[in-house]
């Protein structure tokens, strides 16, 4: 062993071929807290959000249609799971490709929302997670092409194989650029979105993904 | 090698910068989606430069991902702009109006088919996406979507068989080739009915 995994020493490892999964203390408890959201978005009702009329006692009350809830709860699943993938696997190809599922899902729950601001919010947003794909697979790619391998376990217990900062600068811009949670303006608008539990899960995601990623920089 | 690894690895940094260049000049949001697909060429760029076979697994997930992302960003373009559908009856230029369609259609069908596998369902659904784009034509949709479902599950059959019983890999050979090509052919016919007639 060359460095020691700042996650924990892994439960197990799932190895299928050259794609594995590793369940250190760190990701399984991030794990376990995808799931649990998860399982919230299954369950929990939408929010109604109520506008103040300033001045008055008027209120307006928005309405779900139950059309948009349904794919906005699916889009919130479907982000769980990805969160919940990009939090155990240890291969570096399927983090990114587990990530940009993040950033596909996020802007699938906020789009579903018939509102002409957030539909703008939304758009701008997948502009830029589609252009964060450039730096994200680039540096999958450049860790392949400098040590030879994807698989995490390999990078961090093999001492020979250094990753270059460049590269994982890289690697985190692409992850910012995905949905890192603080770094985005975009997502303030987004949130005007009603419906609270699925727009939690793109703030949860982001917060996972960017615990995720700072495991990953330092391991590789 | 390794040099030749850096040089394409610079060229692609440089297509790379010129598209994000483009992307911050460009105010128009239709055209930034556009531009989008550009931006996109240099990462599917930087994988194959990797140049081996586990480029080539890379490159194909990377790429679906770019597409799923670019589909549903257009999908809330037209949302967001208030698109509606507008209808296409064909196309109104007089030597498409005559047979040349079906002409050029069978021909490319019949290439495709000799063809086999992805490539020849893309050459045989281009046969009929020309052919629905150029006659307004309403077709049983249900029909086709069910021939793709059943290719697609030809396909997934022979992978299993490949999986399992090796030893017929010619036949599962035989099965993918086939399934791969109706699917890719009924899909894209697809694409050209919704173009012609927006009611697919």
């Amino acid at each position: 062993m060359g460095m020691v995994n700042p996650g924990g020493i892994p439960y197990f490892i799932l190895e299928f071929g050259d794609e594995l999964v590793y369940f250190s203390p760190y990701t399984v408890s991030l794990f376990i807290l995808a799931l649990v959201f998860t399982i919230f978005a299954v369950i929990a009702r939408p929010e109604r959000q109520v506008d103040i009329v300033f001045g008055g006692d008027a209120f307006y009350a928005k309405e779900t249609s139950l059309a948009e809830l349904k794919i906005r709860r699916f889009m919130a699943i479907a982000c769980g799971f990805a969160s919940m993938g990009a939090m155990v696997t240890g291969d570096l190809f399927n983090f990114t490709l587990f990530i940009s599922l993040v950033g596909i899902c996020n802007v699938g729950i906020v789009a579903a929302v018939k509102n002409r601001h957030v539909q703008n919010a939304a758009y701008q947003y997948g502009i830029v997670a589609l252009s964060a794909t450039v730096p994200l697979f680039g540096a999958a790619a450049l860790i392949a092409a400098t040590t030879g391998t994807l698989s995490m376990v390999e990078l961090w217990s093999n001492a020979a194989l250094a990753v270059p900062l460049v590269v994982k600068a890289l690697l985190v811009l692409g992850v910012m650029g995905e949905g890192m949670a603080p770094f985005y303006a975009a997502k303030a608008e987004m949130f005007r979105a009603p419906g609270a539990p699925y727009v939690i899960m793109c703030s949860l995601s982001s917060l996972l993904i960017f615990l995720r990623v700072i495991e990953v920089v330092l391991v590789i | 090698m390794w040099q030749e690894y850096s040089i394409g690895l610079l060229l692609v940094f440089i297509a790379a910068v010129i598209a994000f260049f483009a992307l911050v000049v460009e105010k128009d949001d239709l055209h930034r989606l556009l531009l989008l697909d550009l931006v996109e060429v240099p990462s599917l760029g930087i994988i194959a430069l990797l140049g081996t076979d586990l480029a080539e697994a890379l490159i194909l997930p990377g790429l679906v991902v770019g597409i799923a992302e670019l589909l549903a960003l257009s999908q809330i373009y037209v949302t967001k702009e208030g698109l509606k559908e507008r209808k296409v009856q064909g196309l109104n230029i007089e030597v498409i109006q005559a047979d040349a369609p079906l002409i050029i259609s069978v021909l490319l069908i019949c290439y495709g088919v000799i063809l086999s596998g992805f490539t020849g369902g893309g050459v045989a659904g281009l046969g009929v996406v020309f052919y629905f784009m150029a006659r307004g034509h309403r077709e049983h949709f249900e029909l086709l979507e069910m021939a793709s479902g059943i290719s697609w599950a030809i396909w997934i059959f022979a992978f299993f068989v490949f999986m399992f019983i090796p030893e017929y890999w010619l036949l599962a050979l035989f099965m993918a080739a086939i399934g791969i090509l109706l699917k890719v052919i009924v899909k894209m016919s697809l694409v050209g009915t919704m173009w012609g007639d927006g009611n697919g």
